[in-house]
């Protein structure tokens, strides 16, 4: 039952606009944020010098460092694609095909999520490119980072950027189930992503570690100032659970008059 | 003139008990028990916020009764999955992803209701869009949208099809369209419950019906025992108008009710137990010669006023004096 949702949940996104806007936007954000990084690198400081690129783990700085970029759009594109089964009026049809709304629920944001974090793989062998084309540009060596650290601190930097894009992915899912509207759902996740919590933060930094967005960030790049990476891990997969229970509830017993 | 229960002979497509549905304090769906025999077309009337669409979304589970049950199929309504896999439906309006291809929007739904890719093309040929199947949804006319809806409905090889209004914002070519596609479906054995509000529109294609008003039952049965119950009507006109009023009057001593038409002489005369014979018999045994004596269609529009008390805004006035035969 799931993957026949989740089967024709992958019609729907392999469409061309769609998927071609989102696999060369996230890769486009990604290589935007590693050629600031190189460009406005120097020998001295900075936001990062030429010898911090040279180190093992100079490929993944750029990368990390566009994670919450990266995040926000996961986020709008999977809120967008739950409201607008509402707005559009297809849900209706899906329920008369799939009746077992759990499993239709899951498997559609198994499709989603797949899709997102393909899109997120495809974006880091871009900026892989990118990054070895502007380390040569400014002359950084990239010897260190083909070793085994280089390529572990890589792989480990991929894999947490896959498991922030899991994040984002379904609290744009649920946003998006609860809002119905496409536009509102993307503008909400991103008021609250890029806005709400910095500046909650900014007057009460000690509830930092207890937001969602920072609590994902921190779980993109490893940890970040005042958010540990096992405490963002922990209290991500918390909200993850939380906000799919809440959403299957609402789902598996809510009324369709869209 | 309310008739539930099983049509002796027939067994039943949709048979509820009960079913109502509340929005907070208003009562949607009152009570209704419907009785649907396999293999008929039933058409689902009612003005505009009867509670039609409401029935039709708690027949497919998308939303829950507040109270009663019934089977679909021999399903139970409770659960949708036992027969949802049997049945078609279009609901109000055609709704797919607009960028996706018509063959597109219908391999998703096929795999969602695992059923074979092979099912799709014969469908969009059968709905008259094979040649269109590779554009996009959201290049359709509005009568190409919703031939893909039923093409949608199509899809699972239905033993019920149910179609919400499914003529609605078509032109007259695309209600004869589909009048003819509703029709090939119950050809083919196929129960076929559509709703409307045009009444007339109805009655040309169904031989059941089922009459719902502030959501609440009105009638379900045959069309042709619901015809049947309505007094004959005539329209009469003299030859020369100045013998309206004595014909008038010489029509309401046999029992006649008499209605003055507003165009010259014509006269509307409800004649119980009469014909059009005896009315031109009496008017010639008076010496009035008739220059136009005809009978009214007995329609379901003016059954679905007598039944109900009402006269629908959403029936055009143009449609509801009927077609003089």
């Amino acid at each position: 039952m799931i993957w026949a949702a989740f089967t024709s949940e992958w019609t729907k996104l392999k469409r061309k606009t769609l998927s071609l806007s989102t696999f060369l936007g996230l890769a486009a954000a990604a290589s935007l944020f590693v050629i600031l990084m190189f460009s406005q690198a120097s020998a001295n400081g900075g936001i990062v010098t030429l010898h911090q690129l040279a180190r093992p783990n100079g490929l993944v700085i750029g990368v990390a460092r566009a994670s919450m970029l990266l995040g926000v759009v996961a986020f709008g594109i999977a809120a967008s694609q739950m409201a607008s089964e509402y707005s559009l009026g297809t849900l209706r049809q899906l329920l008369v095909r799939q009746p077992r709304r759990a499993s239709l629920l899951a498997g559609k944001m198994l499709g989603v999520i797949t899709f997102l974090v393909l899109a997120l793989c495809f974006a880091g062998v871009v900026a892989f490119v990118v990054a070895l084309a502007a380390a040569h540009s400014r002359g950084v060596s990239t010897s260190a980072w083909f070793t085994g650290t280089g390529l572990g601190d890589l792989f480990r930097e991929l894999g947490d950027l896959a498991l922030a894009t899991i994040g984002y992915s379904v609290l744009g899912l649920v946003i998006g189930l609860f809002v119905r509207s496409a536009v509102f759902a993307v503008i909400i996740g991103f008021a609250w992503l890029i806005a709400v919590e910095n500046i909650i933060t900014r007057i009460v930094p000690s509830i930092q570690q207890w937001l969602p967005g920072a609590s994902i960030t921190a779980v993109a790049s490893g940890g970040v100032e005042g958010v540990g990476y096992a405490h963002g891990m922990i209290l991500s997969v918390v909200y993850v659970v939380v906000a799919v229970a809440a959403a299957m509830a609402v789902f598996l017993r809510g009324d369709v008059t869209a | 003139m309310y008739r539930t229960g099983e049509p002796p002979g027939r067994s039943l497509a949709v048979s509820t008990a009960g079913l109502t549905k509340r929005f907070g304090d208003r009562t949607v769906v009152d009570n209704v028990a419907l009785a649907i025999p396999s293999g008929s077309v039933c058409g689902f009337v009612g003005p505009n916020g009867a509670g039609k669409t409401t029935t039709i979304r708690m027949l497919l589970g998308l939303v829950r009764p507040t109270s009663g049950g019934g089977t679909i199929l021999g399903g139970s309504l409770a659960e949708p999955a036992t027969y949802l896999h049997k049945v078609g439906a279009l609901i109000e309006s055609p709704a797919f992803y607009p960028q996706l291809s018509g063959r597109d929007n219908l391999k998703a739904l096929a795999r969602l209701g695992r059923i074979p890719l092979t099912a799709v093309d014969p469908v969009l040929e059968r709905s008259g869009l094979l040649a269109r199947a590779a554009d996009p949804y959201r290049s359709y006319s509005l009568g190409m949208k919703q031939r893909l809806g039923i093409a949608a409905a199509m899809l699972a090889g239905p033993e019920l099809l149910i179609l919400d209004e499914p003529t609605n914002g078509l032109d007259p070519a695309g209600i004869v369209e589909m009048r003819g596609l509703i029709k090939s479906f119950a050809d083919d054995g196929i129960t076929v419950l559509v709703s409307s509000h045009l009444i007339s529109e109805i009655e040309q294609i169904c031989d059941q019906v089922v009459m719902i008003r502030a959501g609440r039952l009105a009638y379900q049965g045959s069309v042709a025992e619901l015809r049947a119950t309505q007094q004959a009507e005539f329209l009469v006109a003299p030859e020369h108008d100045a013998d309206r009023d004595l014909l008038a009057g010489l029509l309401r001593q046999a029992g006649c009710t008499v209605t003055p038409g507003k165009a010259g002489g014509l006269l509307l005369v409800e004649a119980p137990g009469a014909d059009a014979a005896g009315l031109n018999r009496l008017s010639a045994q008076h010496g009035i010669t008739l220059r136009q004596l005809g009978e009214r269609t007995r329609s379901l529009e003016r059954a679905f006023f007598a039944l109900t008390g009402t006269k629908s805004a959403d029936v055009p006035d143009g449609q509801e004096m009927g077609a003089i035969r």
